[in-house]
């Protein structure tokens, strides 16, 4: 379970995130939509705190943090409840795919080796890299990379992973084979909050969706209620652009 | 004036003199690796900016890096002692050679300092989030994740740093050690073959450096065999 209370940020005076409030169940596939700038990624970081909310209160799992006294101690508990995908993978580019998702479940999760590896490999088999163990992130594709990125957060077990834009650096023609990792552990009950910009991708994997502007959450609401019957101007002519200039706007993504 | 110029002299020499490479070579090993310590904790404190000490690291960077190493050598030699003895420490009676590691330890560990730094920091942020979002604390990403990274982008400099430091250690018989350069000297004093006993002691020196250079680059490419590090910026 997550729980977000009037979440607010600022960078150098500017507010970038205006007081989110938020719940998110066990098992709900959870999407955010918005323009480049609104906010999504510091909402994202705001929930394991790889950026420190101004004001506001942070729960996920029972690891509840009020943002103005986190100490170090509460901030690492909370982090240990949640996985993150990263828009650039940022696998370690030291160790091999089998380290990458072994490091977690060694150094947080105190495995043995030997266990770590057992479950590493059947993570790598599940998203399809069952021959890359031995590989460096450098020699592998984006697709391929960021399965790996997949992979490491499944292996910490963890309340939520957050997705930061996970296909938004991919050539066109990599994303399918990350999205269908993605719908495939959506389907195993999996509490995951995705920020993307795939709007097929978002109407069939999510059980809620909800669009962002200008750092406050516009408009939520089932895909079905968001896509085809959005209530908000703001949100009709955001999806308006995305599918009329989807070409453009997404090389825009890709080169921010 | 030393005796007419013997090139033969010089294969005499030569076995005379290497015999006391060993001395060279263990003031290089223990200040480099005395040296390492020092540079990465001075780099640490120099990143996480810790009030005072690091205030005081730029200050023993910017004096080791201003200063000639041979004076250096000097002040510890003589400074050393004289301010142990206001503690009651009597160390005027140490080995020579100590000092001489003390000295080239501090040097090494200025300029490695530096090239640390300048390596941790080239490490891509997004390597340090991706630690903490598997739930490490500080430490361990910075010496599971962040350093090994940082040490194979510091390595080339770092091996020229050593063999810089190779160098340097010739400096100690101004000080009374018996190293091949001092042997040298007291070569020197025996037969008055100044410039063969100083042609020896260059072959040796450059043979060690290129030995050196060789396993250097053997090692550097061992370990970018499979990799590229990841220095790119995360947009
Ligand atoms: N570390 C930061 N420092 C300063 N400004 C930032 C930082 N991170 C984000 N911002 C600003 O906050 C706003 C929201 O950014 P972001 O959350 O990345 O939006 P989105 O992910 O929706 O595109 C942008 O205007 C961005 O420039
Ligand atoms: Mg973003």
């Amino acid at each position: 379970m997550i729980y977000l209370k009037d979440i607010q940020k600022s960078f150098n005076q500017q507010p970038v995130l205006k007081g989110i409030n938020l719940k998110i169940g066990k098992g709900e596939v959870v999407t955010i939509l918005g323009p480049s700038g609104s906010g999504k990624t510091t909402l994202l970081r705001c929930l394991n705190f790889l950026e420190k909310p101004d004001e506001g209160i942070v729960q996920v799992g029972d690891i509840q943090v009020k943002s103005k006294k986190a100490t170090k101690r509460e901030i690492l508990s909370l982090r240990r409840q949640s996985a993150m995908v990263f828009q650039h993978y940022n696998l370690f580019a030291h160790k091999t795919v089998l380290e990458n998702v072994m490091e977690g479940l060694i150094v947080t999760k105190k495995y043995k080796k030997a266990e770590a590896k057992r479950e590493s490999e059947l993570l790598l088999e599940k998203v399809g890299l069952g021959d890359k163990h031995n590989y460096f992130p450098s020699q592998l594709s984006g697709g391929q990379q960021q399965r790996v990125g997949i992979a490491r957060a499944l292996a910490l077990n963890p309340e939520v992973i957050l997705f930061d834009e996970p296909t938004s650096a991919l050539d066109p023609e990599l994303v399918g084979e990350v999205l269908s990792v993605i719908k495939a552990i959506a389907q195993e009950g999996i509490t995951m909050v995705i920020v993307t910009h795939e709007m097929s991708f978002a109407k069939e994997v999510s059980d809620r969706v909800l669009f962002m502007d200008g750092g406050v959450i516009v408009e939520e609401g089932s895909p079905l209620e968001i896509f085809n019957a959005p209530k908000e101007e703001r949100t009709r002519q955001f999806l308006n652009r995305i599918s009329r200039d989807f070409s453009v706007s997404f090389l825009e993504e890709r080169a921010n | 004036m030393g005796k007419a110029f013997d090139p033969s002299l010089i294969v005499d020499f030569i076995p005379t003199l290497i015999y006391y490479l060993g001395v060279t070579l263990q003031i290089l090993a223990a200040s480099v690796l005395l040296g390492m310590v020092i540079g990465i904790a001075a780099a640490i404190l120099r990143l996480f900016r810790i009030p005072v000490l690091n205030q005081l690291v730029i200050l023993y960077i910017s004096f080791i890096r201003g200063t000639p190493i041979l004076i250096q050598l000097f002040l510890v030699f003589y400074g050393l002692p004289a301010i142990l003895l206001f503690i009651n420490i009597d160390i005027s009676r140490m080995d020579a050679l100590y000092f001489v590691i003390i000295t080239y330890a501090l040097s090494n560990g200025a300029h490695f300092a530096e090239i640390f730094r300048g390596a941790i920091k080239a490490v891509d942020y997004g390597q340090t989030e991706a630690a903490y979002s598997v739930g490490m604390n500080n430490s361990q990403s910075f010496f599971r994740i962040v350093l090994p990274q940082a040490i194979r982008i510091a390595f080339p400099n770092i091996a020229n740093s050593i063999i810089g430091s190779l160098k340097d250690t010739s400096l100690a018989f101004t000080i009374g050690v018996m190293d091949m350069m001092g042997r040298g000297e007291t070569l020197i004093a025996a037969t008055a073959h100044a410039l063969e006993v100083y042609l020896s002691l260059a072959v040796i020196y450059y043979a060690v450096v290129l030995v050196f250079e060789k396993i250097f680059r053997l090692y550097e490419n061992r370990i970018n065999r499979h990799q590229t590090v990841d220095v790119s910026v995360t947009g």
